[in-house]
């Protein structure tokens, strides 16, 4: 049930098709992991919580240094040297006091992941390197839990989301990784890829719309164009394989 | 036969920073050694040293994913072909 004030709160988007207080209360028990609190940590989870996901679970071993502030907008002056899971939970808090936001200052590897994600109904992957996608990915595939995929490179990005089992997984896209590199970016980039994460998010949750599955979308922000390229699931994924003919 | 090759944005550095390079073939494999022709530095961030196609780029024609054996797959007039490299950031 919505209280008074939570039905006040989301009036406008109660009010969208396909929505309602159901889909609202929907998202109320929602629990939501966004693995980064960098560039497209910050849109997805300011989005999220605005619209009233219960649970946001941020996972982030950073501090806020200067040269992270041209994009990762939870992150201001003044906490330049904090942790951005603290940052970020500081300001999520003030944004909206009825979602209930986990900080975890950790860094993802293989020991700790599947304590991370026990028990959350979603992985938005707002990483900033290869390998960890990967492992994120391949978590969520063992897991059957929902992974909504985005990256950037300068003024291009890419969003997908894996329904493990049932669509192409990250690992049916991309078949093999690239030296770790220090990547171009500015933040209107992952501004528009963390809200389509976000957009993806609340589709699943509130059970509307066309999901981004099966389609990688490629953003092209210098000429403003959006690309779509089908990916098909690989019987050879090594993430993924095993799953098909089993569902 | 005239295909249109989309280049993705990392990559352009490598094409003049041309996001467009039209080539005449019949296959994947043959577009591919058209560009490279073009543009030798390309040759590298596609092809590892037995000139096998790295298993990080994907190939798409009109925007369904080639593999496998992409640079085996035919190609006919005005079809387009989308070079795609991984990226990472966040």
């Amino acid at each position: 049930m919505l209280t008074i004030e939570e039905q006040e709160r989301y009036d406008r988007q109660i009010m969208m098709r396909g929505f309602g207080e159901e889909g609202q209360e929907k998202l109320k028990r929602a629990k939501v992991i966004i693995a980064g609190s960098g560039g497209l940590g910050s849109p997805a989870s300011i989005y999220l919580v605005a619209a009233g996901v219960g649970t946001i679970r941020i996972i982030d071993h950073d501090r806020v240094e200067l040269s992270n502030l041209n994009r990762q907008v939870l992150h201001w002056d003044n906490d330049i040297g904090r942790n951005k899971v603290d940052s970020a939970a500081e300001k999520l808090s003030q944004l909206n006091r009825g979602v209930k936001i986990e900080a975890m200052e950790e860094t993802i590897n293989e020991a700790n992941i599947a304590r991370l994600v026990a028990g959350f109904d979603l992985i938005v992957d707002a990483m900033d390197n290869l390998p960890t996608r990967f492992l994120l990915n391949k978590t969520a595939v063992e897991n059957h839990i929902p992974f909504i995929h985005g990256a950037v490179y300068g003024l291009e990005g890419r969003a997908m989301t894996i329904i493990p089992g049932k669509t192409a997984c990250l690992r049916c896209v991309y078949r093999g990784l690239i030296p770790e590199e220090k990547f171009p970016v500015i933040g209107v980039t992952p501004a528009v890829i963390g809200c389509i994460q976000a957009t993806e998010v609340i589709k699943y949750i509130v059970g509307i719309g066309r999901l981004l599955t099966n389609r990688l979308l490629v953003y092209d922000g210098l000429n403003m164009k959006f690309t779509e390229l089908a990916v098909k699931r690989d019987p050879n994924c090594e993430h993924c394989g095993h799953l098909i003919g089993e569902e | 036969m005239s295909i249109k090759i989309n280049i993705a944005s990392y990559l352009q550095p490598y094409t003049n920073n041309l996001e467009v390079v039209e080539v005449n073939a019949s296959t994947v494999g043959e577009c591919l050694n058209h560009l490279v022709k073009q543009f030798p530095a390309i040759k590298e961030m596609l092809f590892d040293k037995n000139g096998k196609l790295f298993s990080y780029v994907g190939i798409y024609i009109n925007g369904e994913d080639a593999h496998p054996e992409e640079l085996a797959k035919p190609v006919k007039d005005r079809d387009e072909l989308y070079i795609l490299y991984i990226i990472g950031g966040g």
